[in-house]
């Protein structure tokens, strides 16, 4: 039997997936790659956590991917542009969501987004569509618990200025300021706030998230202008986004550093969190956990002498924050 | 998606009485039930507007008073208001008006408007400082008509004399 002498392998960072083939770059080279069965093997066995026997059973999920964007994987070339990925090395940290159920009674199942993250960056449209702020929450909440920092970015900010709904904007992202989350307020029509954005991606492995229609491909257009990335208008009827990026890739910046462009998403569920655990997701509750009179078993819900509830009602936590927790602990 | 299972029409047990409260608007007449309709108290939930859930305190509120709201309907200026529940919150003292619900206990209703000369002139201030206008005994007639209907309330006369 053959063996592939492991010294021919390459090691390279995965820049784009579609359909079963990744893009590696190696040295300023693409090389467009499948997955060894191997790889595959290994990932899509499992032993049963009760299982008595030694039987495996194979992960029924086939949207399960064993790479993700951002992945460090060893590769072997096979000619010039292509070659096969034998093996993914150590992840820094990943995000991840809980996968859609594509129907009733479907298991869901962890999604991973992007691999060796330094900073998430929530995308939001001031206006068109309108801005879910529960949703914020959700992905804030998903990035402290994969322990990657988060700076929110504000699209379309041209579309509230100078209108009442800029002072209702300017309140809400107070509060996220407060907590000490970095807050960007961009507009790609007139190019204000890009300077900006563009500090804060410098040499960071950044990735956008967002729902469809809040215009993070033409954020990176902006950032980018080189790229010329498709792009589509939100649907007037629906007022919603209308699903143009349909592929997870990653993008080199000039300045240093890369920027992945993701599908817009319409629900993010979090994946793998105890309702227990959450409140140490709330950086501005993390501090005040265990001081409640029930200690960290308080559920800071309908608890007497919770020190949570009790901060909201002073005003140091936000009522919206405080009901976003309460939201995403329902929703576990 | 899975949304916010904390619906806030669904059926409740009233904290303060145990009993079991229906939210159904064919039941009580309103869309929002706030209070119990045997005991009268409510529950601190809502912060700045009726229905948004986004206070912490979460104490009982007792029904302390009643009150009248102006009505801003300019074909009835003679309507004296829509009558209105007065709840103090036990834990913070936060004063709210809530609407009366078709089937809240009117006994009851009427043994809040004796209680409110017993609640004393702290009451009467604080209730005036936020922009409420407490009802007295004085007012008595007027409320059992707003209760029962002015026709209702001549009948009950008629058969007492």
């Amino acid at each position: 039997m053959q063996t592939q002498n492991t010294d021919t392998y390459l090691t390279g960072i995965v820049y784009k997936k579609n359909l079963g083939h990744y893009d590696v770059h190696h040295n300023g080279k693409i090389t467009t790659c499948s997955v060894s069965a191997k790889l595959w093997k290994n990932f899509k066995t499992t032993k049963l956590p009760n299982h008595t026997g030694t039987r495996v059973k194979e992960v029924s999920e086939k949207h399960m991917d064993p790479i993700a964007i951002g992945d460090r994987v060893k590769f072997a070339p096979s000619n010039a542009d292509h070659g096969m990925v034998v093996e993914v090395l150590p992840r820094k940290n990943y995000l991840a969501r809980c996968s859609a159920k594509p129907m009733p009674g479907a298991y869901a199942f962890e999604q991973v987004i992007a691999a060796n993250l330094d900073q998430v960056i929530p995308v939001f449209a001031a206006a068109d569509p309108e801005p879910k702020w529960h949703m914020l929450d959700r992905y804030l909440v998903t990035a402290e618990s994969y322990g990657i920092p988060s700076k929110i970015v504000i699209t379309k900010f041209d579309l509230v200025r100078g209108k009442r709904s800029e002072d209702e904007l300017i309140n809400i992202l107070k509060r996220y300021r407060a907590i000490g989350y970095p807050v960007i307020l961009t507009s790609a029509k007139d190019g204000e706030g890009l300077s900006e954005l563009k500090q804060a991606l410098e040499n960071c492995h950044s990735v956008l998230v967002g729902k469809s229609g809040v215009g993070k491909t033409t954020l990176l257009n902006a950032l980018e202008p080189g790229l010329g990335l498709r792009i589509q208008a939100v649907n007037r009827a629906t007022g919603k986004g209308r699903h143009t990026t349909s592929h997870l890739e990653m993008f080199p910046l000039d300045g240093g550093g890369t920027l992945i462009d993701t599908p817009g998403v319409r629900e993010f569920g979090i994946w793998g969190l105890e309702p227990e655990d959450l409140a140490q997701y709330f950086p501005e509750m993390k501090a005040l956990l265990g001081q409640c009179k029930f200690g960290l078993s308080c559920q800071h819900d309908e608890e007497p002498g919770c020190v949570i509830r009790q901060a909201v009602m002073d005003g140091r936590i936000s009522p919206y924050r405080y009901q976003s927790y309460l939201r995403l602990k329902a929703d576990m | 998606m899975r949304t916010y299972v904390k619906d806030i029409n669904a059926d409740f047990t009233c904290k303060n009485c145990g009993c079991f409260v229906s939210a159904r608007s064919e039941v009580s007449g309103v869309v929002n039930r706030n209070h119990c309709p045997y005991c009268l108290y409510s529950r601190h939930v809502d912060l700045f507007t009726a229905g948004d859930r986004l206070c912490a305190c979460k104490g009982l509120m007792a029904p302390i008073g009643l009150a009248l709201k102006n009505s801003r309907d300019k074909y009835a200026k003679r309507n004296p208001g829509e009558l209105m529940l007065v709840h103090c919150c036990e834990h913070c003292d936060r004063l709210s008006i809530n609407r009366i619900a078709a089937d809240d206990d009117t006994v009851k209703i009427l043994a809040v408007l004796g209680n409110n000369s017993e609640v004393g002139p702290s009451f009467l201030e604080r209730c005036w400082y936020e922009g409420i206008h407490p009802l007295r005994e004085s007012h008595r007639t007027l409320v059992q008509t707003q209760l029962f209907g002015s026709a209702a309330l001549m009948a009950s006369h008629a058969r007492a004399y």
